[in-house]
């Protein structure tokens, strides 16, 4: 079991570009797929799960083009948007039902596999109650149902945990984990805590641009011995920031303690030495990201001068 | 107080700006100017003209003016009504309603703001027709002098106050729950027929002529009893379908408004403004404890927020919950799931799959029926009451043609409610979908024609015979295909609802072959109309699963 991307690359009308060159191979686990708004996550989403069309570059299923047989993929695909709406006449149970004789599931496993994700997020009770009655929770639970129906062995789930409270997070988090042995799970998340709680592989994208691919700890180890605590007084911590990446700032009696993602020891006059601390997957994140920011400035500061004359 | 004053005028200013630049810049709005440039064509090449018994005048500027400004009330009156209903709808769709609610905006700012909104889009055709009203005078050159007062006064005194009068409609609709959605699209033409032709008519009033259409025709029917000598009376708006004679000594210049009959068209306009005033104070502000029947309803166990938290379920019932509950969120999460059992999620095998289209097209038809009230079967119910006891005549075509008329509301989502609901993407990510789910669509909808016409088909084959079933079967078969292809085309259930009810009130109602979907004519059958209502099915189909490929394609 394998999806393959190679040198995916999108542009909306209009010159958007979504992605640029994204190429990753992926095997059975948890992706986490992270990035700040506007990444090219959500893009990336709909191009594997089908509903767009990539301006260039190959998604294959199994080495099979996806674009040429995309039938093939959505078989064995489950696939959560972003933003999705339900028909808020029919029940949770007639939604379930109507999206399996969509898929194509046979009668009889159809009202069984109903009947056991129902079960599993909790809507068993309510089942028979019209939609628009649900609030914002309890549809995502019926987007993560529908997800599930055929069973699928790539489950696409794009910010999943909206609208789920913080108990139902835990679980939710939980069932990724549980479904990922024998299938593909690619989370698209914002939430660093998300992917850290169950990802055994991350990607992290930004501007369009695959900026690091590899294992948590692979990830983690890239900024190793590069994150420091400083203590600084309150008054201090603007200079601080326009100074450094800022992961987490804490009040205490003794001053704030501030935690910075940094090559070398950070030094601001009049704060203790910095003491160095363990690296989490945030720092990790801050670190990749300020360093994108990083090389796009010395590139834009490299350029010649368009029509510059000697 | 005037400090007040001005902001207000700069929040309906800001919510007419932001909503106008919202449609202007969708593809509908090309599509909508494309209809006026259309209207103007037809105007323009002498397809729409006015006719008085079968004559008519020259083409002055001022008849140049009158025909077209007559299209204008006409047609964008009834069709801009669907174009800019849906304002007001957007915002609680898209949530932006809820934002507003929370500031300090006023309900008549907001309704005044839809309002402008809606007058500037209805007036932007105007605009565009107003222009091929001075190209067509100069093109055709019948008059060779180019009065513009003559020729661009119609659309002022007329035109413009008559899309006032739609725009605040539209406004009003939306704020009305009972008129919000479908129902509201079948009234308007109701209303527009009343509005345009009918109060004035009806009450024998002239000044009660919102449109403005009667003051012009009563002025040309003046002008042809003085100056046509055959004239017996007769005036007519129509598609050119005969030759016509043109009368050189006929020059009619206009209509001599008079300060009170500028005052009326003045009056309207503010009949305008208290139309959307009144919208404003039955607007719910986007309040769902305010929302009407079920809605409320639903609102309400929404706010209730029924049905416990995400379970533990088959996975989590047992001892072991507890451990992930409590369980910082973290890395430990991971850990203490793995002491869990997996899912009970029994894996589907090889062969639990199927193409399942029997299963798919019950719940097309659950997905269309759902949510009908008792009271509509009830008149479904007379309706074939009627079929079976009326003369066969009358069951076969007006009957037949209101119980299906009747169905609108049910149809008009086919095709739409994917876009309407936002299920795009979780039905266009399945395995083929084409040409299963349109299919399953379209025979629900069929099904669904054929049962509310069942008794009048029964009476057409015992009384008239087998082959007088084909326009009953080809009836069956064109409005769920119009409806789906509709649908799917534009996204919205609207363009059919408006469609369907002109058809019936000219079709069935008013007996004019090849619009009368019952394939009747003067209650016999209608073979030839049969075989092309077939073929224009199977074509709307096609079209239906062509768009919708690119749709998925493209999503």
């Amino acid at each position: 079991m394998q999806l393959t991307i190679d040198a995916l690359t999108k542009r909306y009308s209009g010159g958007v570009q979504a992605l640029s060159n994204v190429s990753i191979t992926i095997g059975s686990g948890v992706l986490g797929l992270l990035g700040p708004n506007g990444a090219g996550k959500s893009t990336l989403m709909r191009i594997l799960a089908t509903i767009t069309q990539p301006t260039s570059g190959k998604v294959l299923w199994n080495n099979n083009d996806v674009a040429r047989n995309p039938d093939a993929l959505r078989d064995v695909l489950g696939y959560l948007p972003q933003d999705f709406g339900v028909y808020p006449n029919l029940s949770a149970l007639e939604f379930l039902e109507y999206l399996a004789a969509v898929k194509g599931i046979a009668a009889g496993a159809a009202r069984r596999r109903i009947g056991e994700l129902l079960e599993l997020v909790n809507l068993t009770e309510v089942a028979k109650r019209p939609l628009g009655g649900y609030s914002g929770g309890m549809r995502q639970r019926v987007g993560i149902a529908q997800a599930l129906l055929n069973d699928p062995q790539l489950l696409i789930v794009d910010e999943p945990t909206a609208g789920l409270d913080p108990e139902e997070r835990v679980r939710f988090r939980n069932l990724l984990s549980e479904l990922s042995g024998e299938r593909i799970v690619i989370l698209s998340t914002h939430i660093v805590s998300d992917v850290e709680a169950v990802a055994t592989n991350i990607a992290i994208l930004a501007h369009g641009r695959l900026l690091a691919h590899g294992s948590p700890e692979s990830i983690l180890d890239s900024v190793n011995g590069q994150v420091w605590e400083l203590v600084v007084p309150s008054g201090d911590l603007p200079t601080l920031r326009q100074r450094y990446p800022i992961s987490s700032t804490a009040h205490r009696s003794d001053g704030v303690h501030v935690r910075i993602v940094s090559p070398a020891p950070p030094m601001m006059p009049g704060a203790r030495v910095a003491r160095p601390l363990e690296a989490s997957l945030e720092d990790a994140y801050l670190a990749v990201l300020d360093s994108q920011r990083h090389n796009a400035a010395v590139a834009a500061n490299t350029q010649p001068a368009v029509g510059a004359t000697a | 107080m005037i400090q007040i004053r001005a902001i207000q005028i700069r929040a309906i200013a800001a919510i007419a700006r932001a909503d106008f630049l919202e449609r202007v810049r969708r593809y509908s709005f090309l599509l909508t100017m494309m209809f006026a440039i259309f209207l103007g064509y037809s105007a323009a090449t002498g397809r729409i003209m006015i006719q008085l018994g079968g004559y008519r005048g020259v083409y002055t500027s001022a008849w140049v003016g009158a025909l077209v400004a007559l299209v204008t009330t006409c047609w964008v009156s009834l069709v801009g009504f669907y174009i800019v209903k849906g304002a007001i709808d957007r915002d609680r769709q898209t949530g932006v309603g809820q934002v507003l609610a929370a500031t300090p905006l006023s309900k008549p700012s907001y309704a005044l703001g839809k309002f402008v909104s809606n007058f500037a889009v209805l007036s932007s055709m105007v605009l565009v027709l107003a222009v091929a009203a001075v190209v067509m005078q100069i093109f055709l050159r019948e008059d060779p002098r180019l009065d513009l007062f003559a020729l661009l006064s119609p659309f002022v005194i007329v035109a413009l106050p008559g899309m006032l009068l739609t725009a605040a409609v539209a406004v009003l609709f939306e704020t009305l729950p009972m008129l919000r959605g479908g129902v509201g699209n079948v009234v308007w033409f109701f209303v527009w027929a009343f509005l345009g032709v009918a109060l004035s008519a009806v009450t024998g009033i002239e000044w009660l002529d919102p449109l403005g259409n009667m003051t012009m025709a009563s002025s040309m029917i003046s002008g042809a009893y003085a100056y046509i000598p055959g004239y017996k009376g007769g005036f007519a708006f129509t598609i050119a379908d005969k030759p016509v004679q043109v009368v050189q000594s006929f020059r009619w210049e206009g209509v001599p408004w008079t300060a009170s009959q500028i005052l009326l068209r003045l009056a309207w306009c503010g009949v305008a403004i208290v139309l959307v005033l009144f919208a404003a104070v039955v607007f719910d502000r986007f309040d769902s404890a305010r929302m009407f029947g079920r809605s409320r309803r639903r609102a309400a166990l929404a706010a209730a927020g029924a049905g416990g938290v995400f379970a533990n379920g088959a996975t989590l019932g047992n001892g072991a919950a507890a451990a992930v509950v409590s369980a910082p969120i973290g890395i430990s999460v991971r850990q203490a799931a793995a002491r869990i059992a997996g899912p009970r999620l029994t894996a589907l095998a090889a062969g639990e799959r199927s193409s399942a289209f029997g299963r798919l097209f019950v719940a097309e038809l659950k997905l269309a029926t759902k949510g009908l009230q008792w009271w509509w079967y009830a008149v479904a119910a007379g309706l074939l009451i009627a079929q079976a006891t009326a003369p066969i005549a009358t069951a076969r075509q007006q009957l037949l043609g209101t119980s299906w008329l009747w169905l609108v509301l049910v149809w008009s989502g086919m095709g739409a409610r994917e876009t309407r609901f936002a299920t795009r993407a979780l039905l266009f990510s399945s395995a083929r979908i084409l040409p299963r789910q349109i299919l399953a669509s379209w025979l629900a909808g069929f099904v669904l024609a054929v049962s509310f016409g069942s008794v009048a088909g029964v009476r057409i084959l015992a009384t008239q015979g087998a082959s007088a079933l084909l326009p009953w079967i080809a009836g069956a078969a064109l409005l769920p295909s119009m409806a789906l292809a509709l649908g799917v085309f534009s996204g919205t259930s609207k363009p059919f609802e408006g469609i369907l009810t002109a058809m019936w009130y000219v079709g069935p109602m008013n007996r004019v072959s090849g619009i009368d979907y019952t394939g009747s004519s003067n209650g016999a059958p209608a073979t030839h109309y049969a075989v092309e209502y077939l073929v224009v099915s199977v074509v709307l189909l096609v079209a239906a699963a062509a768009i919708r490929s690119r749709q998925i394609r493209s999503n």
